[in-house]
């Protein structure tokens, strides 16, 4: 058995997974936390894009817009991060062949590198456009970008349940 | 006509079969309702924010208010019409269901309440601190369209 099928295996069959997994509700209640948290995380991610994108808010600096938001997102994050690894402790084993759950890892790895390459190339000049009411076209590239693979997230994460 | 035959009439429809007989419609449409969720979510998140006076202080409210109500409103065209969408593959299911008619009776108060008395605090505040009853707006208009949400989740599990 492949060393991360047995850790998923492990996972799958200890006390807390199994708990979760039986339980009548804790997997539907977790499940709706998931949910409320991609308004959080990917509702204001969205909205800033749609920023850069030059689609709303344009009278409004950019930078002034990522501060207010940046404490939502990353509780966004938290809330998805901690609900989703309690639905993957309980599903482990299945999600370990599961290709939607494949896909939305790999979708997630690229949606982390996005934010790294954007932060360390173009944002670091923001001062220079965060009044533009469209950003230079890098930061429109990575604004796409983001869009596209925070889609793709989604709809991986609701595929996972059809496969 | 009565609701009962409205939602029999849906069930029924060409619609109705394609959702019931098709393996991926059901999944696809819902998966539509769900990003245009994500993003209605963030837009009441941030303009009750705003009105609560937490974040995007020195900002204008009425502009907050004015280009984010757009992405209300188009993300909320995508919900209704994935929404019917979704209905006609179990419309029955959900005439019967307690949660579906809470979350319409919810969804009707929170756009009602979003386009007036939401509205006016708004624009009533603009860039100034926000009165106590534009604060209890925002607390209003989070827990209606929070009511939506956790109702609209119920109808699968109850």
């Amino acid at each position: 058995m492949p060393l991360l099928q047995h850790v998923c295996q492990i996972f799958y069959d200890s006390r807390i997974g199994t708990a979760i997994r039986e339980s009548d509700y804790a997997f539907s209640i977790i499940e709706s936390v998931h949910v409320l948290g991609i308004t959080l995380l990917f509702g204001t991610i969205a909205l800033l894009d749609l920023r850069m994108l030059g689609l709303v808010l344009r009278p409004i600096p950019i930078t002034r817009i990522a501060r207010a938001l940046f404490p939502l997102t990353w509780s966004g994050f938290a809330v998805m991060f901690a609900s989703g690894f309690l639905l993957f402790w309980a599903e482990a084993a299945k999600n370990y062949s599961n290709p939607a759950f494949r896909a939305k890892l790999i979708l997630l790895a690229l949606v982390g590198i996005n934010p790294l390459i954007f932060h360390t190339t173009i944002y670091r000049r923001v001062h220079e456009w965060e009044t533009l009411a469209i950003a230079p076209w890098r930061a429109r590239t990575a604004a796409i970008a983001s869009l596209t693979l925070w889609s793709g997230v989604i709809i991986a994460g609701r595929a996972i349940a059809y496969f | 006509m009565s609701p009962l035959l409205w939602f029999t009439t849906l069930a029924h429809s060409g619609l109705g079969h394609l959702m019931q007989n098709s393996k991926w419609g059901f999944a696809i449409v819902e998966t539509f309702h769900l990003l245009a969720l994500a993003l209605l979510g963030g837009v009441v998140l941030i303009v009750d924010l705003r009105l609560l006076g937490i974040i995007l202080k020195r900002e204008s409210a009425r502009v907050i208010s004015r280009d984010l109500s757009r992405i209300l409103l188009g993300s909320l065209v995508v919900m209704i019409l994935s929404g019917i969408g979704l209905l006609s593959e179990e419309a029955l299911k959900c005439y019967y269901s307690p949660a579906f008619r809470w979350k319409m009776a919810l969804l009707a108060a929170a756009v009602a309440f979003y386009f007036t008395l939401h509205r006016r605090a708004l624009l009533k505040t603009d860039t100034g601190t926000p009165t106590l009853w534009s604060r209890a707006t925002a607390v209003i208009s989070l827990t209606l369209w929070l009511g939506v949400g956790v109702a609209g989740r119920a109808i699968g599990l109850l």
